[in-house]
């Protein structure tokens, strides 16, 4: 009877014993678990990361700011030679009259 | 020890083993924590920095590759700006052609041709004066022929007050004239608005002094003050 009652408790102890491992193994499944979302949560900011930099970067490549600048210069050396073609003209007949008078006047 | 005391030392022992197996149980926890936070943490830093640097890359690429196609526009704005200085000062110096044409026509002088003759003349004593030969061929436009033989004498007598020298003899070319005044049917073909050509009789010294060669001349020593004028300050030439 006692030896009946000893096993019992030896078994309870067991028991125990068995269902503590089972507590430590679930912990350590939980933090395998964990250390797996850290990576997975982590890989996850990097793409959001990644396509909020390359959202910036396609910004900046898309030339519209470039095409701007590129037709302001256009319309500035437009302008700039219109100007050049004018004030030109104003003094056009005394170069010529100057050139005419060097060809046909001697220092002989 | 009896059946109770036995019991209660066994659940005793039963509540120690689950109490240090939920104590591993949460250190496990407190650590699974710790270590994600890390580890995150550590797998964000390295992977950004990784990502920054490449995308930093990539910009700093396209920033170099803006500034060298604005340096291109630029240049080619520039290039525009000087071709078209270009453009105004060779119209200039086509206008002048075209008027010189007109200086050895009838109409530019007092309405006749004395004033052209007196340039001829000119020419030739500037011609004698600069080969100092006593010999020279002369070659002139058909067109001026009558011209310039008219007034040979005068320009030889003046050339001798002037130089100090005995008259030269001068032959002027009667078999090979200077090219036509230019027309309207073929204005490529080779042309001559006026003047003379003298050379020494071997030909080996040659003076041009014809109204385009001058043209010529006058141009390229006036181009500075020429390109002053038009753009206010000097251009290369």
């Amino acid at each position: 009877m006692d030896s009946l009652r000893g096993q019992g408790g030896i078994q309870m102890l067991l028991t125990a014993e068995q269902e503590a491992g089972r507590i430590v193994s679930a912990a350590r499944t939980a933090k395998l678990a964990r250390m797996k979302q850290a990576k997975d949560e982590a890989e996850k900011e990097m793409e959001e990361y990644r396509s909020r930099l390359e959202e910036e970067y396609q910004t900046q490549v898309s030339g519209t700011d470039q095409e701007a600048d590129a037709k302001r210069l256009d319309d500035e050396t437009d302008v700039r030679i219109t100007n050049l073609k004018e004030s030109s003209s104003k003094v056009s007949k005394d170069i010529v009259k100057m050139l005419i008078k060097y060809v046909t006047t001697t220092a002989a | 020890m009896n059946d109770a005391d036995a019991s209660i030392q066994i659940q005793q022992m039963v509540r120690f083993i689950r109490q240090e197996a939920e104590e591993k149980a949460n250190e496990i926890s407190i650590s699974s924590e710790e270590e994600f936070n890390i580890e995150k943490l550590q797998l964000v830093e390295a992977e950004k920095k990784k990502i920054r640097q490449e995308y930093e890359k990539k910009e700093k690429q396209v920033d170099v590759r803006k500034k060298i196609d604005y340096s291109m526009q630029l240049n080619a704005s520039r290039i525009k700006v000087l071709q078209a200085q270009d453009d105004i000062v060779n119209a200039m110096k086509e206008e002048a052609a075209k008027q010189l044409l007109k200086v050895s026509q009838h109409g530019f002088f007092n309405h006749h041709h004395h004033q052209y003759k007196h340039l001829l003349k000119d020419l030739i004593v500037q011609c004698l004066l600069r080969l100092k030969e006593p010999a020279v061929l002369l070659r002139c436009r058909e067109e001026d022929l009558d011209i310039v033989e008219s007034m040979l004498d005068d320009a030889s007598e003046e050339y001798c007050k002037k130089a100090k020298v005995h008259a030269p003899e001068i032959i002027v070319d009667k078999d090979i004239f200077l090219p036509p005044a230019p027309s309207d049917d073929d204005p490529h073909a080779l042309s001559c608005a006026g003047g003379v050509v003298l050379a020494s009789r071997d030909g080996k010294i040659v003076c041009e002094n014809t109204l385009d060669a001058r043209l010529e001349v006058a141009f390229r020593n006036k181009l500075p003050e020429i390109r002053k004028s038009l753009f206010g300050k000097v251009g290369a030439a």
